[in-house]
C-alpha cells in the first residue's frame, strides 16, 4: 500500500517540473577498514541540492532539512529477558527478530520530529523504534517492549543512536554530516540513505554503499575460522603446542 | 594498547588480555592447576561473550598444559596407557559437551549453565579442598602423621568387570571408571572451558588409587590431548575460538606459569591447597552471586546468525 503510494507521489513529482531538487551527495570513504589497531572511524556525509536536471528553474527555494540514515548489514537477532524463579535469574521470554540493522545511526539537521511527521519518519524506517513495530510473529506489544529493550541495549553499545544536531548546513543548500563508526560497528554493506526534507515532504532521496571490511590478518583470521574451520583449529592447537613447548625451553633453567 | 579481536568482534587492551593470563598463568604455575577455572570466568566478567570465552580459553589451556606435560614426560611421569583410555573416552565426552554448548547457545541458557556448572562443580571441590587442607593442617599442628590407604587396598571397583593391566601406574583395574572419568571430564571441560586438572587429579587419586609420581603427568597428558580435541570441535562446532585472544592469554599464561612455579616452592602443600581452595570457592561463589542477585539488566540480547 505504502509503495503504491510513494509511486503516486513520485508521478505527482514528476508532473510539477517547478518543485523538482535533485540532491547531490557523497561520502569521505568507499570503505572502512578494520586492522588490529581499529577504534573507530569518522566518516562524512556531505552534498547539496540542486535543481533537477533539464528543469527551468536556476535555484531551489529552501529551507530544507536533511536527514542521513546509516544502516549496517542485517542479522538475525534476539532478546531476551530474565525473570526471578525462585531467587534465580533465568532467561525466560524472548522475541526473535528477523533481519535486523546491525548498525542504525540517523543523523539529522534538526529535531526529527519537527522535520516531519512521525508516521512518515516510521514508515521510511527513520526513527530507530520503527524497528520496534515490524511485524513479527511474537504479536505486536511483544514486540514493542522487547523491540526497545533491544534497541536501548544496541545505544548503550554505540550501534544504535540518533545524533538531531549531526547534520550542518554550510549554505542554505550544502550539508556535511559526520559520524563515528564505533569499533563494534560489525562488518559488511551499509547503506547510507539521505532524505531531503521540505515543509516536511520527503523531496528527493539518494542512498549510497560502503563496506565496513576486516583486513590484513585479522580478516584472514575471521575468513577462515568461518570457511576452514578443521584447518583453523588445529592451527590453533599448532599454536598452543609450539607456544607452551617454546614457553618452558625459554624459561627452563 | 587495544587489539581487535576478530571472532569477539571487540577491541580490547593489549596488556589487560596478556595481564591476566600473566596472573593466572601465575596461579596455575603456584597451584599445579590449568587456570582455565579462573581465566573463563574472568573473561566473562570482564564483557568477551561467554561462547568466545570459553572455547578460546581451551585453547589457552593447551598451551598451559603442554611444558608441564612435557617435562613430565621426559621424567617418566606419565602413564601412556591410563592416558590413552583417558583421552580417548574425554574426547568421546567432548563431543557431548560441545553439542551441548551449541544447543544451549541457541536457546539462550549457556550463561545459565556455565554459571551453575561452576557454582556446583567449583563450589563442591573448593569445599572438599578446604575441609582436606584444615584437616591436614590441624593434625599437622599436633603432630599425627597421616598414613594413607595403601595402593593395593581393595575398594568396590575391583568387582568391577574388564580389567586392564595398567603396568606404569601398578594397577589392574576395571576400565570403567576410567572411562566414566574420562567422560565426565570430557563433558564438563568443553562445556565450561576448564582443562578439568583439578577434578582428574583427585579423581585419580582417590578413586583410582594411581600413585603419586605419575598422577600429575598423566592428568596433564589427558588435558593437553583433550583439550586438543575440543578447540578444534568448537573452531567446528560454533567457529568461537579467537586464535588471536586465545594467544595474547597464552603468552601471559606461559611466562606467569613459570614464576608461579617459582613461589610455589616457598610454600607448604597444605598451605597451597588451603588458599586454591578460597580461590576456588571465591570463584563459585561470584558465580552464585549472578544467579542470585537482581541483574543490572534484566534484557539481554544475542545475534542468532548473520544474514548473508
Amino acid at each position: 500500500m505504502s509503495r503504491l503510494a510513494l509511486i503516486l507521489l513520485l508521478l505527482l513529482a514528476l508532473t510539477l517540473p517547478t518543485q523538482a531538487q535533485r540532491l547531490i551527495s557523497s561520502l569521505s570513504n568507499d570503505s572502512v577498514q578494520i586492522t588490529s589497531s581499529f577504534d573507530g572511524e569518522r566518516l562524512t556525509f556531505f552534498g547539496t541540492i540542486a535543481p533537477a536536471a533539464g528543469a527551468e528553474q536556476r535555484f531551489v527555494e529552501g529551507p530544507f532539512q536533511v536527514v542521513v540514515v546509516v544502516l549496517g548489514p542485517a542479522q538475525d537477532r534476539v532478546a531476551r529477558r530474565k525473570t526471578n524463579n525462585f531467587g534465580i535469574w533465568l532467561n525466560t521470554e524472548q522475541v526473535a527478530f528477523r533481519r535486523f540493522p546491525s548498525y542504525f545511526h540517523v543523523l539529522s539537521s534538526r529535531r526529527l520530529l519537527e522535520i516531519a511527521d512521525i508516521n512518515l519518519l516510521n514508515q521510511n524506517f527513520i526513527l530507530p523504534e520503527a524497528y520496534a513495530m515490524a511485524p513479527n510473529p511474537a504479536g505486536f506489544m511483544r514486540t514493542l517492549t522487547f523491540g526497545r529493550e533491544l534497541i536501548r541495549i544496541m545505544s548503550e553499545e554505540g550501534l544504535f543512536g540518533v545524533q538531531e544536531n549531526g547534520v550542518q548546513f554550510l549554505s542554505d543548500t550544502f550539508y556535511s554530516a559526520q559520524l563515528t563508526l564505533p569499533s563494534s560497528a560489525p562488518p559488511g554493506p551499509y547503506i547510507a540513505q539521505t532524505y531531503v526534507f521540505k515543509d516536511g515532504q520527503i523531496i528527493a532521496r539518494k542512498s549510497e554503499g560502503f563496506s565496513v571490511r576486516k583486513i590484513g590478518f585479522e580478516r584472514f583470521l575471521a575468513q577462515s575460522a568461518a570457511q576452514s574451520p578443521l584447518l583453523y583449529g588445529l592451527a590453533c592447537v599448532v599454536l598452543a603446542l609450539v607456544t607452551g613447548w617454546l614457553g618452558g625451553v625459554i624459561f627452563r633453567r | 594498547m587495544q587489539v581487535y579481536l576478530p571472532i569477539a568482534e571487540l577491541s580490547v587492551n593489549l596488556f589487560f588480555l596478556v595481564g591476566i593470563g600473566g596472573a593466572v598463568g601465575f596461579l596455575s604455575g603456584l597451584f599445579g592447576v590449568g587456570g582455565g577455572f579462573l581465566l573463563t570466568p574472568l573473561l566473562i566478567f570482564s564483557g568477551v561473550p561467554t561462547a568466545v570465552a570459553v572455547a578460546s580459553v581451551t585453547g589457552q589451556v593447551v598451551a598451559a598444559s603442554t611444558s608441564g606435560a612435557l617435562s613430565h614426560y621426559r621424567r617418566g611421569g606419565i602413564d601412556l596407557h591410563l592416558a590413552l583410555y583417558l583421552v580417548l573416552s574425554g574426547i568421546l565426552g567432548a563431543f557431548g559437551g560441545v553439542a551441548a554448548f551449541a544447543l544451549l547457545r541457541d536457546a539462550g541458557q549457556l550463561d545459565l549453565v556455565i554459571a551453575v556448572g561452576f557454582l556446583v562443580l567449583l563450589g563442591f571441590v573448593g569445599i572438599m579442598m578446604l575441609q582436606e587442607s584444615v584437616r591436614a593442617l590441624l593434625k599437622r599442628r599436633q603432630g599425627i602423621v597421616v598414613r594413607e590407604r595403601m595402593p593395593h587396598q581393595h575398594t568396590w571397583m575391583h568387582g568391577l568387570p574388564w580389567r586392564v593391566r595398567f603396568k606404569k601406574s601398578r594397577l589392574y583395574i576395571s576400565v570403567l571408571p576410567v572411562l566414566v572419568i574420562g567422560l565426565f571430564i570430557g563433558f564438563v571441560g568443553s562445556l565450561l572451558g576448564i582443562g578439568g586438572g583439578f577434578i582428574m587429579v583427585p579423581a585419580l587419586v582417590y578413586l583410582l588409587r594411581v600413585p603419586g609420581n605419575v598422577v600429575i603427568g598423566t592428568s596433564l597428558a589427558q588435558v593437553v590431548a583433550m583439550m586438543a580435541a575440543t578447540t578444534v570441535l568448537h573452531a567446528v562446532q560454533s567457529q568461537s575460538v579467537d586464535m588471536l585472544l586465545a594467544f595474547c592469554l597464552m603468552v601471559g599464561g606461559v611466562a606467569g606459569a613459570q614464576f608461579g612455579a617459582a613461589a610455589g616452592k616457598h610454600l607448604r602443600g597444605e598451605q597451597l591447597r588451603g588458599l586454591l581452595a578460597l580461590l576456588v570457592l571465591a570463584v563459585a561463589i561470584r558465580f552464585g552471586l549472578s544467579l542470585v542477585l537482581t541483574p543490572s539488566d534484566v534484557y539481554s540480547m544475542a545475534v542468532t546468525s548473520i544474514a548473508r
